[in-house]
């Protein structure tokens, strides 16, 4: 089992703060942070700063991200905000709009 | 997985949760959980909020209102401190409940006419208080109780050793020495 699904149809205004995986297929408003791997499902939708150990879009996102590992953007994906992440992959039909810091 | 959704044990969210479907939570939510469908809330977990849904079934602890539409049930670990609303309630022995309870339906059936005059306004957020009063009290009384005894021996003990015999002996020591030099 995933640690926390916000599943589809279900939406969060607020803090979330969790030291284990995350699964958007629902909507998150406010900050994400987490431990450990975040992901936003086809159908997600997250307006969140985001801070995790990586994070896969499938959804939606809005907002910086702040990942300590890798940020994968998937077919389908949508990231608008600034990526600081040392990996960073985007899928083709992926989209993409902001700076990205590599720390290089 | 695809229909519900889960607050994991290490997980805390602090606003409101709301939508469609059912969620488990096991983890810590400080706001409002309203969903469509079932609510189940974990032993270690907590809500400090009010919660609605279908069926409500609470085996942790939460601070606020619980609204089921189809009923509420506390298992034996559950502690609440709000009112109940359901068509069915549930108490199973163990159980820690602070609150009303209303058996009907949370939308405001006939039967709520008399409940609400009794007490217009929900108080989720007091609610905790008067759970920590009690408990206040009861450590505070075997702390108080000891004193009392003390001040009776004392005082008895005391009264007896009174009478004033220095103050003869200082008569006659100073007598003598009057007589000496006259």
């Amino acid at each position: 089992m995933a640690g926390t699904v916000i599943g589809p149809g279900l939406s969060i205004e607020g803090e979330l703060t969790s030291q284990e995986e995350v699964v958007v297929q629902g909507t998150l408003r406010g900050t994400l942070t987490a431990k450990d791997a975040v992901s936003v499902a086809p159908g997600g939708a997250v307006e969140a700063d985001i801070e995790a150990v990586s994070l896969s879009v499938g959804g939606n996102v809005t907002g910086n991200v702040t990942v300590t590992e890798r940020v994968d953007i998937q077919a389908g994906g949508r990231l608008i905000g600034d990526v600081k992440a040392s990996r960073l992959t985007i899928a083709d039909g992926a989209s993409f709009k902001g700076n990205v810091d590599m720390d290089v | 997985m695809a229909e519900g959704s889960v607050i994991g044990q290490g997980t805390a969210v602090r606003g409101n949760v709301r939508g469609e479907g059912s969620i488990e939570i096991y983890g810590r939510v400080e706001g409002d959980v309203q969903v469509t469908g079932d609510v189940t809330l974990g032993e270690n977990a907590s809500v400090r909020g009010d919660i609605a849904g279908a069926r409500i079934t609470i085996a942790g602890t939460v601070a606020g209102e619980l609204r089921g539409s189809e009923a509420i049930v506390l298992e034996s670990t559950a502690q609440t401190a709000g009112d109940l609303t359901a068509p069915r309630i549930a108490i199973e022995e163990g159980a820690r409940a602070r609150g009303m309870l209303r058996m009907e339906e949370p939308g405001g059936a006939p039967a709520s006419r008399a409940s609400e005059q009794r007490r217009p306004a929900p108080r989720p957020v007091e609610a905790p208080r008067r759970v920590e009063a009690p408990r206040a009290s009861a450590m505070e009384a075997p702390r108080a109780a000891p004193p009392p005894p003390r001040p009776e021996p004392l005082a008895q003990k005391k009264a007896p050793p009174a009478p004033v015999v220095p103050a003869f002996r200082g008569l006659h020591g100073r007598k003598k020495k009057i007589r000496a030099r006259s």
